[in-house]
């Protein structure tokens, strides 16, 4: 024999795998209520009563439900967080702080560039509000603009015009250079349509801009003339810095040395060096403190202004873009080190003549990523590619988005924002129509049509820094008089004028205290309060567990199963007996299949019964323990002797119906289903030998 | 019933000191073997398998047969059958082995003790419970914002002109009173004719600015007994207060409204004149044409595009001037942001000219700007924000939500609706502040018997003036310092709303316009709107609202202990400790119903074989023979049963006492019985 088959027959032998051996479904059930350590299942068998047994199909069906509530409840509020606050007292580390000035260029560097949109912008002033230009303009022109004016054909008015809406006619507009009227065509989005009735006068200025067939036109009104100027400005000035290149724009823009008058931090004078450029497109460059590459970041030991950052900052308001910038100031944002100053869009604005106090609280927060929430760990997961060299953040997806939607739309990059791989910035001599398509994008995004929104997610964890803000008068009346030469001295290297104290302004940046608060999320329910609830819930409601469960499942998908497929065996093979044989052979199978548990059930006991009652006499009974009266115990051994009983006592049984029905068939009688009523007969044989034994067992 | 049946099984009720039980089943075992049982425990089974194609045995009742609801006929039957088929562990041990006391003693302390335990663990868990704690989530969320509801007030009382003279009238006493009290002539034109007619316009106001010399300290004390306001900290150098009378109805308790600084003072006393003047304005009259938006608001812009006609709505506030709301809840569509930063947020460049009308009610120049949810009221007194004249002030925006839980779990209010004080500020959403001005206007109703003016007034009651209510003053300040220390009870009274939405602003100013671009700016503000600008930066003010961020932080509450969590914890316990379930006290609860149910069919039966006539068929005859054969408590345990009756017949129970073959259910109850009786019958 070959060691593979030995091993096989083995295994066969010591681990034999028989079915069920009740063999109707009935029957399985019913031995299962009885044996089953679920609580219910039993009274609905030893209930007496069809109204009580109804009952306990219900309590025990009740119960079912109940726990499979409660566990569907448990499962669903699985993913839940708890979360923790806590204030840790410790030295902190100084956030990164850029500092710019709101005016990106001085003027007096990039006026070459800009001489002939600054000359039209006036121009335009003229024709549409008809006031000149005031005296000091003129002074600082190179020439006089108005006579400039008539000579040069103007190419930004050109390009994009400048339009005077009638608020009675909508169709029509006066273009105010030509002066002749001309039709708006297309549709007239209007940045501002049904305004409110500011103005008295019925003139809306505003710009139309089209795409390449100037078939669909947009024209973008606004209700303050200030506003539309600004706005015109700015396409233009956007067109203009686009083609300078980054150097002679970080050349054009305020060194460190101009814009820093004085550096304190924690006590310590610092100067220029401690500061890093980071160019901003629109404010030129900023100077961001604490962010120096391959250098240990500096913290703070104490709390208060005496130990935070210390500036002076010149502002040269002189230097100041008329049209660009109307505000005077610098601004100033606190952010990590490694993420992207959003200047423009969250920076806090200082007031020239003031010092301004902030006062710090920093707030981290953690969050938990999937699948407890939406956000991203380090953005690597969000189909959204960062242009920006920092860190993962929504507002940089959100920005980068845009840009490459804007690649992708209008072929060419928007100014603002950094440059995508493979584009270049915007401007209309290649790109004609850019600002029609970024005006468009730009709705569209603001509109969430673009899909953004919904792409990108938030970070997991960031760092806040909450600021208080205070302001003071600075400097005051009598310090003043000494305070500005002393300033005006040290900077006597780059300017010649006398400092103004409205050129000036004090900023400080401190942590009002070392407290830190850290906000973190952790996993509410765990893989083992899972289950200790699943367990409470069984235990409660049926005193069922993990066993029970694997016995329902074995009794309900695999033993009904088995006997089904087992019926459905015997009946074929009954069928093909049938056919081959007709007369004989049809009835066992069909009695076997239906009546043999039943008898060997119920009419075992009485047999049984009757059978002990021989051998046991009472007196020899009385000193004996009990049989054991464990379920399980019993269980096993029911379980045995059905099994052994079913096995071997078939072949006898079918002998001897065979023989029965033999008998009924002489007797002219229905073989068919007297085999049951004569199995009686049968167990009686049998049993008496098949049981002795198990009962030796158990006592 | 099962008795019913069984009586016409059993022919010889012949057995009377047997349990009913016993003699059934003796009688139907008898027959032979292959007769089933007629034991209980034994029948029921039967009765599952009912469809069996029993053996032909005629009386075996079939499932058809099977009463509806069936009782044990004994209790012994039930105790039997109870004890087997129970499933609570250990208190089975404690009642159904009752043969070895050590045994029951051990098991009796057991029990206790595994009972205690969990019923100490279940205090423990209900108590957590019912203290009904709560956890607090903070829930960052980021998310596209409905922008805030905002309000600019021009800070410019507008003065009504039905009232103009009277209000002129007032501007002259006060300006007379100055001259009086501090020598102080603000127009030399003025005060020469108001010099001349200073009784009249003294004699024309009631409560005349009087200069109070200082107290000593004693009778300070006994004046402030009597409820006087003594508003000043001890900062006056000088020697007197300045302050003004307030009397009741009858002039009988009078108290000074004093306060240390003349500005103070005067601007209260004016403040207070001011409101009478104003109570005699008519309704109609509450917006005064004129008064446009182009007036004050030079340019506006959301999300660059300029505002809209639907955006704003206008109301007028007495002492802050008008007021325009941007994006309230009337507007036609709500403006959202999509974007952070200064670009994507409301940017109103603003007129600060001082119009100067009324210089004293309002002392400060600029507009004041509240930020609030749509459907709240503004309260430019309690939220506001002063912009600076020239200034840009850049106003950035955090949004935080505060979600309380209600009922149980803390005091809060959904709606308001159970908060016995009723919303006078109608449509507008209930929130805390809400509920305290309505409640103190309710007070003033009730004590004072007018409405005060800056708060909304209940349909019926008239608006406080001195000439209809004489003594409102009086009443007004007292039912303040009532207020102020809660003795209204209207901080008690008014709780908290279960959703809170607020915004946490922060500044950042910078000058505006520069010096460069000021001309242009300047001469095109003129020119659009019609008014000679001065080419000062007093005249004008910007301001940028934006969200600093999308993120905003939700804090919510939410119950710690849940009834699922509840009751998995009882399982946990009960499991721990008893090892029984929800469905073993049904159990229970089905053995005291069948307990009862059997006690007064026995009852009955008692009775009826009492004061009956027993001669009434068989079903009497076996009524008496099977009941009253042994007292209940006989019946109830098993070795109390008679010894003489398990005697006579020995062959039946060792029958009972042979342990079952292979049904669960047969093994104990036959056994006990059987050695029940076994060691009965040695006792003798």
């Amino acid at each position: 024999m070959a060691p593979g088959e030995k091993i096989k027959a083995k295994i066969k032998k010591t681990l034999p795998v028989t079915g069920p051996q009740a063999p109707t479904i009935k029957e399985l059930m019913q031995w299962y209520c009885l044996n089953t350590n679920t609580h219910g299942c039993r009274r609905i068998v030893v209930s007496r009563g069809r109204l009580r047994r109804l009952l306990w199909i219900g309590f025990t069906l009740t119960a079912v439900a109940l726990i499979f509530w409660q566990c569907a409840l448990l499962v669903f509020s699985f993913y839940t967080v708890s979360v923790s606050i806590k204030v840790h007292f410790q030295k902190l580390d100084f956030p990164a702080v850029t500092i710019c000035n709101i005016n990106p260029y001085k003027y007096s560097e990039v006026r070459h560039l800009l001489a002939d949109l600054e000359q039209e912008a006036r121009g335009a002033l003229k024709t549409l509000y008809g006031f000149s230009e005031i005296k000091s303009r003129k002074r600082r022109g190179a020439e006089s603009w108005s006579s400039a004016w008539e000579g040069t054909q103007p190419k930004f008015l050109n390009i994009i015009p400048l339009l005077a809406f009638d608020q009675t006619e909508r169709a029509t507009a006066t273009d105010f250079f030509t002066g002749r009227k001309r039709k708006v065509s297309g549709s007239i989005i209007h940045k501002a349509s049904k305004v409110m009735h500011i103005q008295e006068s019925k003139k809306v200025v505003g710009f139309q801009l089209c795409s390449n067939d100037t078939s669909d036109c947009a024209t973008y009104t606004f209700s303050s003339g200030v506003n539309a100027i600004q706005e015109w400005y700015k396409l233009h000035y956007m067109n203009i810095m686009a083609q300078v290149p980054l150097e002679k724009k970080i050349n054009m823009s305020y060194s460190a040395e101009e814009l820093l008058v004085t550096c304190f931090f924690d006590g310590v004078s610092c100067d220029s060096r401690n500061f890093t450029l980071f160019h901003h497109p629109m404010h030129g460059n900023c100077y961001t403190f604490n962010n120096k590459v391959n250098e240990t970041i500096l913290s703070t030991s104490m709390g208060g202004s005496q130990y935070g950052l210390q500036v002076i900052l010149y502002v040269n308001e002189e230097e100041y873009n008329p049209f660009l910038v109307s505000s005077t100031g610098a601004k100033v944002i606190v952010h990590q080190q490694d993420e992207y100053p959003f200047i423009e869009d969250v920076g806090t604005e200082i007031e020239t003549a003031m010092a301004t106090s902030m006062g710090m609280h920093l707030t981290e927060s953690f969050k938990l990523g999937k699948p407890y929430s939406q956000c991203t760990e380090d953005g690597s997961d969000v189909p959204v590619k960062n242009i920006y060299n920092a860190a993962y953040s929504l507002q940089i997806c959100l920005h980068s988005c845009f840009q490459a939607k804007m690649v992708e739309v209008c072929g060419c990059a928007q100014f603002s924002q950094p440059l995508p791989p493979a584009a270049n910035y915007c401007n209309y001599q290649q790109h004609p129509n850019w600002m029609y398509c970024y005006y468009q994008l730009h709705r569209a995004f603001v509109q969430e049509e673009l899909g953004c929104q919904s792409v990108c997610r938030e970070a997991c964890s960031f760092k806040e820094w909450t600021l208080t803000t205070s302001l003071a008068q600075w400097p005051s009346v009598v310090s003043e008089k000494w305070l500005l030469p002393v300033l005006t001295w040290d900077k006597g290297q780059q300017i010649s004028k006398k400092l103004n104290k409205t050129d000036l302004a004090k900023l400080l940046i401190f942590y009002k205290d070392l407290n830190q608060r850290s906000i973190m999320e952790s996993p509410a329910n765990s893989i083992e309060m899972l289950l200790s609830n699943f367990g409470g819930q069984l235990g409660l409601w049926m005193s069922c567990s993990v066993v029970c469960v694997i016995e329902i499942i074995e009794v309900f998908f695999i033993d009904i199963f088995s006997i089904i497929a087992r019926r459905q065996w015997q009946k074929a093979k009954e069928w093909w007996a049938r056919k081959k044989a007709p007369p004989c052979p049809e009835a066992p199978p069909s009695s076997l299949g239906q009546d043999n548990p039943t008898l060997d059930m119920d009419d075992d006991p009485p047999t049984f019964t009757s059978a002990l009652s021989l051998p046991q006499a009472p007196g020899a009974q009385v000193p004996g323990t009990p049989p054991p009266r464990y379920n399980t115990l019993r269980l096993e051994r029911a379980f045995s002797n059905q099994l052994t009983d079913t096995q071997a006592f078939q072949r006898h049984w079918l002998k001897v119906c065979f023989e029965q029905d033999k008998a009924y068939a002489r007797a002219e009688l229905a073989p068919i289903g007297r085999c049951p009523a004569t199995l009686t007969a049968v167990q009686d044989e049998v049993y008496p030998a098949a049981f002795p034994v198990h009962l030796l067992e158990m006592d | 019933m099962k008795g019913d049946k069984r009586e016409e099984q059993d022919p010889s009720p012949a057995q009377p000191t047997q349990g009913p039980m016993k003699g059934d089943k003796r009688e139907e075992q008898d027959p032979g073997p292959a007769q089933p049982t007629q034991r209980p425990m034994k029948g029921d089974k039967r009765k599952e398998q009912g469809t069996d194609p029993a053996p032909p045995v005629p009386p075996q009742p079939s499932e058809e047969e099977e009463a509806l609801i069936e009782f044990h006929r004994s209790y012994r039957e039930l105790f039997e059958f109870f004890c087997n088929n129970t499933t609570i562990h250990g208190a089975i041990r404690l009642v159904c082995s009752r043969h070895n006391r050590m045994k029951t003693a051990f098991w009796a302390v057991l029990w206790l003790c595994t009972f205690c335990m969990m019923y100490w663990q279940f205090g423990q868990l209900f108590g957590e419970y019912f203290s009904y704690p709560v956890s607090l989530n903070i829930n960052l969320n980021s998310d596209k914002l409905v922008f805030p509801a905002v309000t600019i007030c021009t800070l410019n009382p507008y003065r009504y002109t039905e009232i103009k003279e009277e209000l002129e009238e007032l501007d002259r006493i006060t300006e007379q009173t100055l001259f009086d009290l501090y020598k102080y002539n603000s127009s030399g034109t003025l005060a020469v004719p108001a010099r001349s007619r200073r009784d009249l316009g003294r004699r024309g106001l009631p409560h005349p600015l009087l200069r109070l010399p200082a107290l000593p300290p004693g009778r300070r004390a006994r004046w402030a007994a009597s409820g006087m306001q003594d508003n000043n900290p001890q900062v006056d150098r000088k020697d007197w207060k300045i302050g003004f009378q307030l009397c009741n109805q009858n002039k009988s308790d009078c108290f000074y409204q004093t306060y240390s600084s003349g500005v103070d003072a005067v601007r209260e006393w004016y403040r207070f004149h001011y409101i009478n003047i104003l109570a005699r304005l008519p309704d109609t009259s509450r917006y005064p044409g004129e008064d446009t938006l182009g007036n004050f608001i030079f340019s506006c812009r959301f999300n660059q595009v300029s505002c809209n006609q639907a955006n704003y709505s206008h109301f007028h506030h007495p002492m802050y001037g008008n007021c325009y709301t941007f994006n309230d809840k009337n507007s036609s569509n709500l403006w959202m942001s999509s974007m952070p930063g200064i670009n994507n947020g409301l940017s109103v460049m603003l007129r600060t000219e001082q119009n100067d009308f009324i210089p004293l009610l309002s002392t400060v120049t600029g507009a004041r700007v509240m930020v609030h949810g749509q459907d709240e009221p503004a309260f430019m007194d309690d939220g506001g924000f002063n912009l600076r004249p020239g200034i840009e002030t850049s106003i950035s925006m955090r949004k935080e939500t505060l979600e309380r839980l209600g009922g149980n779990y803390g005091d809060c209010t959904k709606n308001g609706s159970d908060v016995p004080v009723e919303n006078l500020f109608r449509p507008l959403k209930y929130t805390q502040q809400v509920c305290i001005h309505s409640c103190f206007q309710e007070s003033m109703v009730r004590e004072c018997g007018c409405a005060y003016i800056f708060y909304p007034r209940p349909p019926g009651v008239e608006f406080c003036d001195y000439r209809k209510h004489d003594s409102w003053g009086y009443c007004y300040y007292k039912l303040q310092d009532a207020f102020a220390t809660d003795r209204l009870g209207c901080f008690t009274k008014c709780r908290k709303p279960c959703s809170v939405t607020s915004y946490q602003l922060t500044a950042g100013y910078s000058r505006w316009p520069s010096v460069t671009s000021q001309d242009w700016i300047f001469k095109m503000l003129s020119l659009q709107n019609n008014y000679t600008i001065n080419n000062k930066r007093n005249g004008v003010a910007k301001l940028n609202i934006f969200f600093k961020e999308l993120k905003y932080k939700t804090n919510s509450e939410s119950p710690s202990v849940t009834m699922v969590t509840l009751l998995s914890n009882l399982g946990r316990q009960w499991s721990l400790w008893f090892g029984s379930s929800v469905l073993s006290v049904v159990e229970m609860a089905e053995f005291i119903f069948d307990l009862l149910v059997i006690t007064s069919v026995m009852l009955l039966r008692r009775f009826r074989s009492r004061y009956w006539s027993p001669g009434r068929g068989r079903r009497a005859a076996w009524e008496v023979a099977s009941t009253p054969a042994s007292s209940f408590p006989s019946r109830f345990y098993p070795h109390s049963a008679s010894p003489s009756s398990s005697q006579p017949d020995p062959a039946p129970s060792p029958a009972s006492a042979a342990p079952p073959p292979a049904y669960a259910t047969l093994g104990p109850c036959p056994s006990l019985t059987a050695k029940a009786r076994a060691s009965a019958s040695q006792e003798p």
